[in-house]
Parts: C-alpha cells; sequence; structure tokens
C-alpha cells in the first residue's frame, strides 16, 4: 500500500472495511486457538481424572485424580505458548481479551473454589462426627458446571454466537441441578445393588460423572467454538 | 448543500489503513500492521510518526525479550478523528 491522498470516498470506505475484516480474521484465529487448546486441555484432563482415580481407586486413595486439575492453567499456559506463534505480531482486541478474561475469571473462581472445598474437607474429616461431616461437605462439580455455565454464556455473548448463549444457560442449570441431587449416581446405583458383582464398577461410573459433565461442557463450550472461530478466519 | 472537508491526514490510504486496523483492536505491534497493509518499513514508519505527532495513535517502544517491539495504540482523539471522517464519507456516499 502505498502513499495516496487523491482516493475516492468509495475507495477510503473499501479500505476501513477491508483493514477492519483483516483484523478481525487475525483475532478470531488467535482466539479460536487459544479456546481449541483450552478445550482439549480441559477433556484430556476429565479423561486422566478418571483413569487415575480408577487406579488408585484398588490402593484406597479415593479423587486423588482431582489434583491434576491444579496443573491444568500450566499446561494450558505452556502449550499455548508453544502452539500460538503468531501470538507474538496478533492485535489484542476487546473482543479476544473479553473472551480471555471470561474463562481467567472462571480459572480464578474454580480453582479457589476447588481449595476451599478441599480446606474444608480435610478440616471437617478431623473435626466433625462422621454423619456431620458427610452432610457438610462441599461438592465441587455442581458450583463448577454453573461457572462453567456462565462462562460460556458470557463468551457466546461476546463472540455474537446465540447458539452458545443458549447452550451456557440450559446446560448449566440443567448440569448443576444435576449434580447437586445426584441424579446420576442415584441411576447408577438403582441399577446395581450393593450386593451386585458390579458394584465396584458402579462406584467408579459414578463418581467419574462429575468428570464426564465437565468433558461435554469444555467439547461444546471450548473446542467447537474454537474450531467455528479458526474456520471463520480461513 | 455543503459536505464536510475530509481530515487530510486520514485522506490517505496508508495513513487510513493503519487508523482501520487500530480502530478494531487495542494495540498492534509493527510488524503485524506492517503485513496487514503491505507497506515498506520505512513509509509506515514515516506514516506512523505522522499519526503520532497529530495525536491520533500513541506509539510504545519496548522490548520482547531482547528484541526491540513497537506497539501502536489509537488514542480518544484518534478514534474521534476517525468517528468524523467516516461521518464526513457517509454524508459524501450519502449512505
Amino acid at each position: 500500500m502505498e502513499e495516496n491522498s487523491n482516493m475516492t470516498a468509495e475507495r477510503s470506505l473499501e479500505i476501513i472495511t477491508e483493514q477492519i475484516e483483516k483484523s478481525r480474521r487475525a483475532v478470531s484465529k488467535t482466539t479460536g486457538r487459544s479456546l481449541y487448546i483450552s478445550g482439549i486441555c480441559i477433556m484430556c484432563t476429565a479423561v486422566l481424572v478418571v483413569l487415575i482415580n480408577i487406579i488408585t481407586m484398588s490402593q484406597g486413595m479415593v479423587g486423588i485424580g482431582h489434583l491434576l486439575w491444579f496443573a491444568l492453567p500450566v499446561v494450558i499456559w505452556l502449550l499455548s505458548r508453544k502452539y500460538i506463534k503468531d501470538r507474538e505480531h496478533a492485535p489484542v482486541s476487546l473482543v479476544s481479551s473479553m473472551v480471555a478474561k471470561t474463562w481467567i475469571t472462571f480459572g480464578f473462581f474454580g480453582i479457589g473454589f476447588f481449595i476451599i472445598a478441599l480446606i474444608w474437607g480435610w478440616i471437617g474429616a478431623r473435626l466433625l462426627p462422621i454423619s456431620e461431616y458427610a452432610t457438610s461437605q462441599i461438592r465441587v462439580a455442581p458450583v463448577i458446571v454453573l461457572l462453567m455455565g456462565m462462562a460460556i454464556t458470557m463468551t457466546g455473548h461476546i463472540l455474537r454466537q446465540r447458539w452458545l448463549v443458549v447452550f451456557g444457560i440450559v446446560a448449566g442449570l440443567l448440569c448443576f441441578a444435576w449434580e447437586h441431587f445426584h441424579v446420576g449416581e442415584a441411576i447408577v446405583m438403582n441399577l446395581v445393588s450393593v450386593e451386585s458383582p458390579f458394584a465396584l464398577t458402579a462406584a467408579v461410573i459414578s463418581s467419574s460423572l462429575p468428570c464426564l459433565t465437565i468433558f461435554i461442557f469444555a467439547l461444546v463450550g471450548l473446542l467447537l467454538p474454537g474450531m467455528m472461530l479458526k474456520k471463520q478466519s480461513v | 448543500m455543503m459536505f464536510p472537508t475530509l481530515d487530510p491526514l486520514l485522506h490517505s490510504e496508508l495513513r487510513l489503513a493503519v487508523m482501520s486496523l487500530l480502530v478494531s483492536a487495542e494495540e498492534a505491534e509493527f510488524p503485524y500492521i506492517k503485513e496487514q497493509t503491505g507497506a515498506t518499513a520505512g513509509n509506515l514508519s514515516v506514516q506512523v510518526d505522522k499519526l503520532s505527532a497529530a495525536g491520533y495513535i500513541e506509539v510504545e517502544k519496548t522490548f520482547k525479550g531482547k528484541k526491540p517491539c513497537t506497539i501502536c495504540r489509537i488514542t480518544p482523539t484518534g478514534l474521534k478523528a476517525f468517528e468524523d471522517y467516516v461521518a464526513s464519507l457517509k454524508s459524501y456516499l450519502k449512505v
């Protein structure tokens, strides 16, 4: 593009439209890749957590795999640095920073809540009688899916994707109710009696259900929008 | 009907392209602007200096690791000038 001051009004508008569109595509590409990487990381972590929980369950360590969630932000950060090479020159836009801030906020609240629940669980197990401890335990999964639903809804609003907004609200509320009222566990435990030889398998499945919910949320809320944005930017 | 005069600083292909890129981004690095506009580094540098001198953009010279890095941002004055320019264009084109 050379210096030219004798432009027509049409040419001026053409330049403005063209450059805004180029900028939008560059931003979509980077945001899409970030969402895509985060989605894959969360999905892989959910699978790994289930596998570790199954392996360690026989050794008497219940739910040890959940500690893997703490490593997630570091893994996402490292992979983003490695795979988003053109981030070096990509512009920072309001859209990309809003999406990033939405998910960073979700990360802070999610991990913060997880830590509080762990500390409370640890204190409760030592101080409270077993009957009180069972009822006062903080369940992490319902709150995490509710927060994730909110983050997905906000991402949908920022990216102007109506389906994402609707999915975030509906899935967030439904999965919150599903997790809070132990619907999954109740179904699994009703299908398999305690004396059944499949009782251990049923227990493993029911303890893995929150990870399955998080897997689905990451697929629809992060991976699919990420792929969509990447496709739009081509 | 009197047409409003177009801002001469913005009524130039390269400067207008730079402002259009910056208007949709919070900030952008010099190599990105160069790549998107297809301008030469020398020419772009001159036009960026003109926009900066008019207070339309602010230029921050910093380092990314050991490499020098120039970041450009549109200022509120620049944004207002850009809005006025687009409004003037619309009146010319009767959009």
